[in-house]
């Protein structure tokens, strides 16, 4: 049950723009070099995010992204969703293609793993993790 | 984030015997009618279980699989942990990685809440609750 590479890399992405300064664009070649992911995979990763408004871009020879919202306004959620496409851990859980729906016991499983899954991620906002990513190294922090 | 159709089909095959527990062992073919999963596939997710402990074969002509254990002793997160291998959204990072600081925030604000919400719900679950036959208070939810 694992988060792809998409959904792990688009959240360090988009935490590294969250805690540069929003009135500027940063490159994916920056990004590549603050995160130590592949600037190639991170254009990739960029196109949906972009789409869905969670990033925009600004072109030029000071072109490149910034968040599309304020920090607060983007969820972990939001990010997963369009990086990884519907966060259900099967399908079932909002389809109502399966012929046994009526009477599997193991869907109401699912379901239960589905909400706790979606109300974790989209209760953690990027400025909470910009907040985190300040504190993180006191030995005091707590999770 | 997908559970596989291993973990998916593995614990149908636990609940189609925990539901037919009356009898000495039921045969793989007609769990696979019942479930409309193939008996090809349901075999190898039975010996998946069955080295983990959960379900038992009963070889011969008119053998099967029966749980090895009461629906009471087989909890959920386990079996799905022998068929899925874990139950973890990312994997703890390797001893030889250097995490980079966002790496490791992501990951204690992120992954580890995930994978701790993830193992609670599946945890506290046993086969009887699921089937059902324990757990009054939260029984109204299967027939939704």
């Amino acid at each position: 049950m694992k988060i792809s590479t998409k959904g792990r890399y688009s959240l360090e992405a988009l935490l590294c723009l969250a805690l540069l300064p929003g009135s500027s664009y940063t490159s994916t070649h920056s990004i590549a070099e603050l995160t130590g992911l592949p600037e190639g995979y991170l254009e990739q990763l960029f196109i949906p995010l972009k789409k869905a408004g969670i990033i925009s871009s600004g072109r030029g020879p000071l072109g490149g992204y910034h968040l599309g919202k304020t920090d607060g306004e983007i969820s972990v959620g939001d990010i997963l969703r369009v990086a990884e496409g519907p966060l259900e851990p099967v399908s079932c859980v909002t389809s109502q293609s399966c012929p046994a729906q009526s009477y599997c016991l193991s869907r109401h499983t699912w379901g239960e793993l589905y909400s706790e899954i979606t109300e974790c991620v989209d209760n953690i906002t990027l400025a909470d993790l910009v907040r985190a990513y300040s504190v993180i190294d006191e030995p005091e922090y707590v999770i | 984030m997908k559970i596989s159709t291993r973990g998916r089909y593995g614990v149908r095959l636990l609940i189609d015997l925990g539901e037919h527990r009356d009898q000495p062992h039921v045969a793989l073919a007609s769990v696979a009618e019942r479930q409309g999963i193939s008996v090809r596939y349901l075999e190898q997710v039975a010996v998946l279980l069955r080295r983990a402990g959960f379900i038992r074969s009963v070889k011969g002509a008119s053998g099967g699989y029966a749980l090895a254990l009461s629906p009471e002793e087989i909890n959920i997160g386990d079996a799905l942990r022998s068929l899925e291998g874990d139950m973890l959204v990312a994997d703890p990072p390797s001893p030889h990685e250097t995490e980079t600081k966002i790496r490791r925030c992501v990951r204690l604000m992120v992954f580890d809440r995930l994978n701790e919400r993830v193992a609670r719900v599946i945890d506290n679950k046993t086969l009887a609750s699921v089937l059902g036959t324990v757990d009054p208070d939260e029984s109204y939810m299967y027939f939704i």
